[in-house]
C-alpha cells in the first residue's frame, strides 16, 4: 500500500510517493517525481504524474490508498475570472454592498487605477435582487418580515436566466439567520438542484461586505472546483487508482473532496500552504521548532514564520485573493515578487531594480535562449558560477551562459558603469535585500526574534539564497530539506485533516455575567459538536480528534481582533483570566503594547478540529563520517561568493552524501532540482533525516 | 543633517530605500491596528514616517494621501514653538493650524531621534481624532475663530525625557467628549513613534550615519528626478481652470470661486491660486502650509507618477515636492489670516486638485480623468447615551470618479486626496443608536455620459434611534463635475432629511450643516455627486450601453437620450433605430 502527494504549480506538477512499512522490510520507501503541468486541465498532468511515479516505484495504481492534492484550480478561477454566473438575494436598500466594498481604492497616488470588484464583479448587478426583509441589531429581532413572494419571483428569474449558483446575503444574518434559511428553502422549492448557500453558512461572522464577498466567492468558484475534483476522482478511477482523495486547504490542513466542493473558499491558498507545512515537517525531522520557511520559485517567494512548531494563521482582516476579501483561515504567509526569473534593470530615474517584473517560465531567463534578453536573478547566478550549465534540472535543460553575460553587460554594466561581476553581485544583493525585508516584516515586526529561528530554504531557488538571507536576518542556521524542489508536495503527506467553524458573539468578557459565560460555552460547544461531526463523517474516531478553541478578542472599541486561547474545560468567571492573559500577551507580541486595565470584548468564537493522517517518514540517510567526502565530489570550478571573491569551489552530489558528513565552505551541493550554496566561513552537515544544515563556523 | 560627502552605490541605495519603506509601513500598521476610533482604525485617516533634522520626509506610510506630505510643516511649527530643547525620550503633540498643522483634529505625535547624543531626525505620525472639544461634537462649520476648534497644542511635550506629563494627559481626557477613544488613539500614536525611533537607530547602526544620510539625500534626488522628467514632457505655458464652491456654511448661496493657474516652465511647475475667494468667516478655510501645499504636491504625483500605470515604486519623500511651487495670497480661503478658523478644509483642496487636472487636461489628456466628485462628505453623528456619556461617530461618505481615457470612472469610491475605508453597517449597528436604512448606488440621477461614463455617487441613509446632533461638512451641490472631450457633466450632490414615520415628506438641506438637532426616527440621506463623462457618448459601443441598462447603471431613457441607443421593451438592441438616432444626434452636435 502507498500514498501520494501531488502539488500542481504553474510550471510543474510535483509528486511524492511513500510506501508503507519499515525500511528494513523493504517498505517505507519514498519516491519523488516531476511532470509538466497541464494548465488547460490540471487533472491530465496529475494522472500522468501519478501513473509515472507508480511505475517508478513499482507500485500498482490500485495499491494507492490515499492521494493528497494541492491544487490551484480555485485560485486560477479567480485570476482568470472564469467562475460561475451567480445570483444573489440581498436586503432591500443594500443591493450594492459587493460593488462598493469598503470604498477604499487600491492605490493612493493614482487616478487610472482598476477596481477589481467593480470591473470584474463576482455577482453582476443584474443578478443582485433586493428582497424586502429586515433584522435589527443588536438583538436580532425582526423589524420587517421576509417577503416570500419576492424571494420566489427572484428564484424564478434566476431559473429563467440559468444561473449556476445562488447566494442569500441578508444584513445582520449573523444575529439571526431565519430569513436567510427560509429564503434558501424557497429557492430550493423553485430550483431543487441549485448550488445555493447562505452568507451565514459560508462564514458566520459580523461585517457585511466581507461575509457577502466570501459567500459570493464560494459560489463563484464552487461549480468549477466541484467539477474539477469530481472529474479528477473519476479519471483516477478509470486509470485504476481507487484511492481516498484529500485536498490541501489554505489553513494547512486537508479536507475531503466533499468538504472542498462545499467550501472551495478554504482551498484558495492550497499550494503555498503545502510549502509551509513541508518546511514545518523538515524542521520537525531535525527537532527544530522555531522556523522561518522561505519558498523561492521562478517569479515569487513565499515567506512564513512558524513559531514553536505551530503554523500561524493570518488575521482575518488580511485574508484576500485577487483583491476580494475572503474570510477563510489561511496560513500567515507573505508573497513577494522575487524569484529566479525576477528581472534586473535600471529605471528611468537611474535606480537599480530587481523584480517584481519576472521573465517567468516563458521566455524565462536569458540563458534559456528562448528569447529573453533582460538579465534575471538566475542569469546573475550563472555569471557568478553558482549554477553550472550542465546541472539545470539534472541536465534536462540546456542553457547558455554567454547569453546571461550579454544580458547583464547590455542592460546593467553599461548604464551603471559596473564590471560584470559587480553587476551580478548587485542583482543578488538587491533581491536578497527585498526578501530579507519581507522576512523582517513578518518576524521582527510581529515580535519574533529571528536569532532563535532556523530558516528552512526550499523551492527551486531557495537553497541558493538561504544562507545569505539567514545571515541578513540573523537566523541561527539554514535547513535544506531532502527534496527542496518538491517540498510543497512533501507537505501534503505531512499534514492533518482540519476543519474550522466560527460564530460571532460580541460579548464584553471583562464584564460578563454568569449567563453570558454560559452563552459563550453553549456557542463553543455547538461549534465543537459541528467540528467533531465533520471529522466523524470522514471516518475519524473520537479518540483521534484534536479540538482547539479560540476566542478572537479586541479591546472594547478597537476594530481588529487577535486570537486568545480558551482555557481547558468550560469558561468560568474565574478562569476567564487565562483567556484574557493570552489575549494581552498576543497584543503585546504583535503591537509592542498591551492595555491590561481595559475592557476586552470577544467578537468571534472559532473551533479548529484536526486529526492526524499519518506523517510522512523520510528514510534515514545511510550513516557516514568525515569531511568533504571524495566519493561525493563531482568537480571543482571557479565560483564568486557574496564577499566578491572567487574561489575554486568543489561541487558535491547530494545523493552521495551520508549522514554525519560535513562539508566546508566554499562549496556547492547539487541535486536534481536544486542547488545549495555553502559560502566561505560556513559548514554544511548532513543530518540523519536527510536534511542539510548550514551554519556559520564559529570564529576561533 | 549634513552627511560627509561619500558615494553610496546604487545597490546600497536600494537596500536603504527598501528598509525605509518597510519602517514607515510598520509604523502605520501599528497605529491603525491598535487604535480605537473608527476614523483611524477603519478609515485609516493617518500618516506616519521618518524625517531628517531639516524636516525632510525620508519615508511615509501609504495610508491617506492627505496626511502624506503634511508632517514637515508640523515639524517646522514645532521647531518655532518648542518650549525646551529636544531630549531623548520626548514625545511632542502638536495641532495648531497656524503653525503647520493640516487642521486641528489631525494631532501629530513627534519623537526626536538621537544618535551618539546628536539629534539626527524625527519619528512622527498624524491621526485624525474624533473629538478635540470643539464647539460642536466631531466637526464644525459655523464658528467664529480658531479657538472654537477645541484644544490647540503648540510644541507641547506629552512625554519629557521618557516621563509622561500626567497633568497634560488629564487635561486632554477632560476636554474631549469621547475620552476612551481619544486617549486610546494617542496611546497608539505613541507606540508607533516609539517604534519609528527604534527602527531609525537600528538602520543607522547597520549602515553608518554618513551612509544613511547620503543615501536619503540620493533617494530624494531620485524621486525629484522622476517627477521632473514628467513635468518636462508637458509643454511650457500657463494653464487655467476654475470652479466654485457652494458657500461658506453661513452665507447661504453665496458661491466661492476657486481659480487655479498652473505654470509649467521646463521641469518645474507653479500652482497659483490667486483670484480664489477671500477667506470666509466660518471654519471653511484651508491652512496653507499643512493642507493647500500638500494638495498641490499630491496632484502632480498622482497625475504624473500614477502608481497604477508605472511599475516602479517611487519613494514617498521630500524629492517629489521640490519641483512644485505653490502661491496663494494671504487673506484668501487657501491662505487665511489668524485667527480665522480653518478646520473644514477638505472640499476646497479636493477642488484644487480637480482644477489642476482640468487645467492640464488639454495637454495631458491621457493622464487625467473627467471631473470627479472632488469633494468630501464628512458627517459627525453624535448624541448623549442614557448614562450621560457622549457618543460621536464621524462618517466619511464616498465620492465618484470622472470617466477616464480607457475606462469608466469607478462608482462610489474614495477619490483624489482621500482614501478611507467605510465602517461596516453591522459593526456600527451593534454599538451606536444609529441604523443604516439604505446604502447603494444613487438612482435618482444618471452620471456624466461619455465614451467612458462618470462614476455613480452613493446614497446612504442613517436613522437616529435616539435624539442627537449632526454636523455635515460637504460641498458640490451646485457646481457639477465637468465632462471632457465631448463627455457630459456629472451631477451635484444632495442632502435630505425625513422621518421614518413619514418617509415621503422629504426636506432638501444645504451641504453644510452645523449642530442640527434630530429626533428619534429622523433619517439623514446623503446623495453623492456623480462624475463627468470622458469622450463622445456616441462612441460608446451600443452593446456596452445595453449591458449598463441590464445592470441598471443606466436607464432605457438615458440610453436613448444621452447615448442614442434604442432598446426594445425586452431590452434588446434595436440596431436600425440606434443607427438612425446616433446619426441624427451627431448631425445636431456638428
Amino acid at each position: 500500500m502507498a500514498r501520494i502527494g501531488v502539488d500542481v504549480g504553474g510550471t510543474f506538477t510535483d509528486l511524492i510517493l511513500e510506501t508503507d512499512g519499515d525500511a528494513s522490510d523493504g517498505g517505507g520507501r519514498v519516491f519523488v517525481h516531476k511532470v509538466p503541468s497541464t494548465p488547460e486541465d490540471q487533472s491530465r498532468g496529475v494522472i500522468q504524474g501519478v501513473l509515472e511515479i507508480c511505475a517508478e516505484a513499482g507500485v500498482a495504481p490500485g495499491a494507492i490508498e490515499q492521494i493528497v492534492h494541492g491544487t490551484t484550480i480555485a485560485t486560477n478561477t479567480v485570476i482568470e475570472y472564469s467562475g460561475a454566473e451567480v445570483g444573489m438575494l440581498t436586503t432591500r436598500g443594500f443591493r450594492d454592498i459587493l460593488h462598493m466594498a469598503r470604498h477604499k481604492r487600491p492605490h493612493n497616488f493614482s487616478v487610472q487605477f482598476d477596481v477589481p470588484w467593480q470591473s470584474r464583479p463576482l455577482v453582476k448587478r443584474r443578478n443582485r435582487v433586493p428582497i424586502t426583509e429586515r433584522i435589527l441589531p443588536p438583538g436580532g429581532s425582526v423589524e420587517t418580515a421576509l417577503d416570500e413572494d419576492e424571494v420566489r419571483a427572484a428564484a424564478e428569474l434566476f431559473k429563467a436566466r440559468g444561473v449556476d449558483a445562488i447566494i442569500v446575503c441578508f444584513l445582520f444574518a449573523f444575529l439571526n439567520d431565519a430569513h436567510e434559511q427560509r429564503a434558501k428553502e424557497i429557492v430550493r422549492e423553485v430550483i431543487p438542484d441549485a448550488y445555493v448557500s447562505c452568507s451565514s453558512e459560508v462564514v458566520d461572522v459580523i461585517r457585511e461586505y466581507e461575509r457577502f464577498s466570501t459567500a459570493a466567492m464560494n459560489a463563484f468558484i464552487g461549480p468549477r472546483t466541484t467539477f474539477y475534483l469530481n472529474n479528477l476522482a473519476t479519471a483516477l478511477k478509470e486509470n485504476g487508482v481507487d484511492a481516498q482523495i484529500r485536498v490541501m486547504q489554505s489553513n494547512g490542513g486537508v479536507t475531503t473532496l466533499t468538504g472542498a466542493a462545499e467550501r472551495p473558499v478554504t482551498i484558495l491558498m492550497s499550494g503555498p500552504a503545502g510549502g509551509v507545512i513541508g518546511g514545518q515537517w523538515a524542521g520537525d525531522m531535525s527537532g527544530v521548532r522555531n522556523l522561518i520557511t522561505v519558498d523561492i520559485g521562478g517569479t515569487s517567494a513565499d515567506i512564513s514564520v512558524v513559531p514553536g512548531g505551530e503554523v500561524r494563521i493570518m488575521n482575518p482582516r488580511d485574508t484576500q485573493v485577487g483583491g476580494y476579501p475572503i474570510l477563510a483561515p489561511m496560513i500567515d504567509l507573505a508573497t513577494i515578487g522575487a524569484g529566479g526569473g525576477s528581472i534586473a534593470y535600471v529605471d528611468e530615474g537611474g535606480a537599480f531594480r530587481v523584480g517584481p517584473r519576472s521573465a517567468g517560465a516563458d521566455p524565462g531567463p536569458a540563458c534559456y535562449g528562448r528569447g529573453g534578453t533582460e538579465p534575471t536573478v538566475t542569469d546573475a547566478q550563472v555569471v557568478l558560477g553558482r549554477l553550472d550549465p550542465e546541472q539545470f534540472l539534472g541536465g534536462g535543460l540546456e542553457i547558455d551562459p554567454a547569453r546571461s553575460r550579454k544580458a547583464l553587460e547590455d542592460n546593467l554594466c553599461g548604464p551603471l558603469g559596473m564590471s560584470l561581476e559587480e553587476a551580478a553581485l548587485g542583482v543578488i544583493r538587491v533581491i536578497n535585500s527585498n526578501m530579507s525585508l519581507a522576512i523582517r516584516a513578518n518576524s521582527v515586526a510581529k515580535g519574533v526574534d529571528p536569532r532563535d529561528y532556523a530558516l528552512v530554504a526550499f523551492g527551486g531557488a531557495g537553497p541558493l539564497h538561504g544562507v545569505a538571507l539567514a545571515h541578513s536576518v540573523f537566523a541561527r542556521e539554514v535547513i535544506v530539506p531532502p527534496a527542496p524542489g518538491i517540498n510543497a508536495a512533501t507537505g501534503l503527506l505531512a499534514t492533518d485533516m482540519r476543519y474550522e467553524f466560527t460564530r460571532s458573539v460580541l460579548c464584553v468578557l471583562t464584564q460578563a455575567s454568569q449567563d453570558e459565560i454560559d452563552g459563550l460555552n453553549a456557542e463553543t460547544d455547538a461549534l465543537v459538536q459541528r467540528a467533531r461531526d465533520a471529522l466523524r463523517a470522514d471516518g475519524v474516531a473520537p479518540e483521534h480528534q484534536r479540538v482547539v478553541r479560540v476566542a478572537e478578542c479586541r479591546y472594547q472599541g478597537q476594530g481588529f481582533e487577535l486570537r486568545g486561547t480558551m482555557p481547558d474545560g468550560p469558561l468560568t468567571l474565574d478562569n476567564r483570566a487565562e483567556l484574557l492573559a493570552s489575549f494581552h500577551e498576543r497584543h503585546r507580541q504583535d503591537y509592542g503594547h498591551a492595555f491590561e486595565d481595559q475592557e476586552v470584548e470577544v467578537i468571534t468564537l472559532r473551533v479548529v478540529a484536526s486529526a492526524g493522517i499519518g506523517a510522512l517518514s523520510w528514510p534515514d540517510s545511510e550513516a557516514g563520517s568525515g569531511r568533504n567526502p571524495e566519493d561525493a565530489l563531482l568537480y571543482r570550478r571557479a565560483t564568486t561568493f557574496d564577499d566578491g571573491r572567487s574561489y575554486e569551489t568543489p561541487r558535491f552530489d547530494r545523493s552521495a552524501l551520508k549522514a554525519g558528513q560535513h562539508i566546508d565552505g566554499p562549496a556547492i551541493v547539487i541535486q536534481t532540482d536544486s542547488t545549495t550554496i555553502v559560502p566561505p566561513g560556513y559548514e554544511a552537515t548532513v543530518a540523519q533525516s536527510g536534511n542539510l544544515h548550514v551554519r556559520e563556523v564559529a570564529a576561533s | 543633517m549634513t552627511a560627509k560627502p561619500i558615494d553610496v552605490d546604487p545597490i546600497t541605495l536600494q537596500v536603504i530605500g527598501g528598509a525605509l519603506h518597510t519602517i514607515a509601513k510598520e509604523m502605520g500598521h501599528v497605529l491603525y491596528r491598535m487604535s480605537y476610533s473608527s476614523i483611524i482604525r477603519e478609515s485609516e485617516d493617518l500618516g506616519a514616517g521618518l524625517f531628517d533634522r531639516n524636516f525632510n520626509t525620508l519615508c511615509e506610510s501609504d495610508s491617506t494621501p492627505m496626511h502624506i506630505g503634511s508632517i514637515p510643516a508640523y515639524l517646522r511649527g514645532i521647531d518655532e514653538t518648542l518650549h525646551d530643547p529636544w531630549q531623548p525620550g520626548d514625545i511632542v503633540i502638536h495641532n495648531h493650524p497656524y503653525y503647520g498643522a493640516s487642521h486641528s483634529p489631525d494631532i501629530a505625535a513627534v519623537a526626536p531621534v538621537f544618535y551618539d547624543g546628536e539629534l539626527v531626525g524625527y519619528s512622527a505620525n498624524t491621526a485624525h481624532h474624533v473629538d478635540i472639544g470643539a464647539a460642536t461634537p466631531g466637526l464644525i462649520i459655523d464658528v467664529p475663530d480658531v479657538f472654537a476648534e477645541g484644544m490647540l497644542f503648540k510644541g507641547v511635550k506629552l512625554y519629557e525625557g521618557g516621563t509622561l506629563n500626567r497633568a497634560l494627559w488629564q487635561f486632554i481626557e477632560t476636554n474631549t467628549r469621547v475620552p476612551s477613544q481619544v486617549m486610546g488613539d494617542i496611546e497608539a500614536q505613541v507606540a508607533s513613534v516609539e517604534l519609528g525611533v527604534k527602527r531609525f537607530v537600528e538602520l543607522i547602526d547597520q549602515h553608518g550615519k554618513d551612509v544613511v544620510f547620503t543615501a536619503t539625500e540620493q533617494l530624494m534626488d531620485y524621486s525629484e528626478r522622476m517627477l521632473r522628467r514628467q513635468i518636462a514632457a508637458i509643454p511650457d505655458g500657463e494653464y487655467r481652470a476654475e470652479g466654485f464652491l457652494d458657500d461658506d456654511g453661513r452665507n447661504r448661496k453665496e458661491p466661492l470661486p476657486v481659480k487655479v493657474a498652473v505654470r509649467i516652465e521646463g521641469d518645474s511647475a507653479e500652482v497659483d491660486l490667486t483670484g480664489s475667494s477671500p477667506q470666509v468667516p466660518t471654519a471653511f478655510n484651508v491652512p496653507f502650509e499643512g493642507s493647500t501645499k500638500v494638495a498641490c504636491f499630491f496632484a502632480f504625483r498622482a497625475l504624473l507618477l500614477d502608481t497604477a500605470t508605472i511599475s516602479e515604486h517611487v519613494p514617498q519623500n521630500e524629492g517629489s515636492f521640490r519641483p512644485i511651487k505653490v502661491t496663494a495670497p494671504k487673506g484668501t480661503i487657501f491662505n487665511p489670516e489668524y485667527p480665522a478658523s480653518a478646520e473644514a478644509r477638505f472640499n476646497q483642496i479636493q477642488r484644487v486638485v480637480d482644477c489642476i487636472a482640468k487645467a492640464l487636461a488639454p495637454v495631458i489628456p491621457e493622464k487625467v480623468t473627467a471631473g470627479s466628485s472632488a469633494d468630501v462628505s464628512a458627517i459627525a453623528y453624535s448624541g448623549v447615551r442614557p448614562d450621560g456619556q457622549y457618543w460621536v461617530f464621524i462618517e466619511v461618505n464616498e465620492g465618484a470618479c470622472g470617466g477616464r481615457p480607457s475606462s469608466d470612472g469607478p462608482d462610489t469610491i474614495e477619490e483624489l486626496m482621500r482614501n478611507t475605508r467605510n465602517n461596516p453597517i453591522e459593526d456600527l449597528g451593534m454599538h451606536l443608536p444609529l441604523l443604516c436604512d439604505r446604502y447603494e448606488l444613487r438612482d435618482d440621477v444618471m452620471p456624466g455620459a461619455g465614451r467612458h461614463r462618470g462614476g455613480i455617487g452613493v446614497i446612504k441613509v442613517q436613522r437616529y434611534l435616539t435624539p442627537g446632533f449632526l454636523t455635515h461638512e460637504a460641498d458640490r451641490h451646485d457646481d457639477p463635475p465637468w465632462g471632457f472631450r465631448g463627455g457630459t457633466a456629472g451631477r451635484g450632490g444632495r442632502l435630505i432629511k425625513y422621518n421614518i414615520a413619514d418617509p415621503d415628506r422629504i426636506e432638501d438641506l444645504p451641504a453644510k450643516l452645523h449642530g442640527l438637532r434630530n429626533q428619534a426616527g429622523d433619517c439623514i440621506g446623503f446623495l453623492g455627486p456623480c462624475g463627468g463623462g470622458y469622450g463622445d457618448p456616441l462612441e460608446r459601443p451600443a452593446e456596452q450601453v445595453r449591458e449598463d441598462v441590464l445592470d441598471d447603471f443606466c436607464t432605457r431613457e438615458h440610453a436613448r437620450e444621452a447615448y442614442g441607443v434604442v432598446l426594445t421593451e425586452a431590452l434588446e438592441l434595436d440596431a436600425a433605430a440606434t443607427e438612425a438616432r446616433r446619426a441624427e444626434m451627431a448631425k445636431q452636435a456638428a
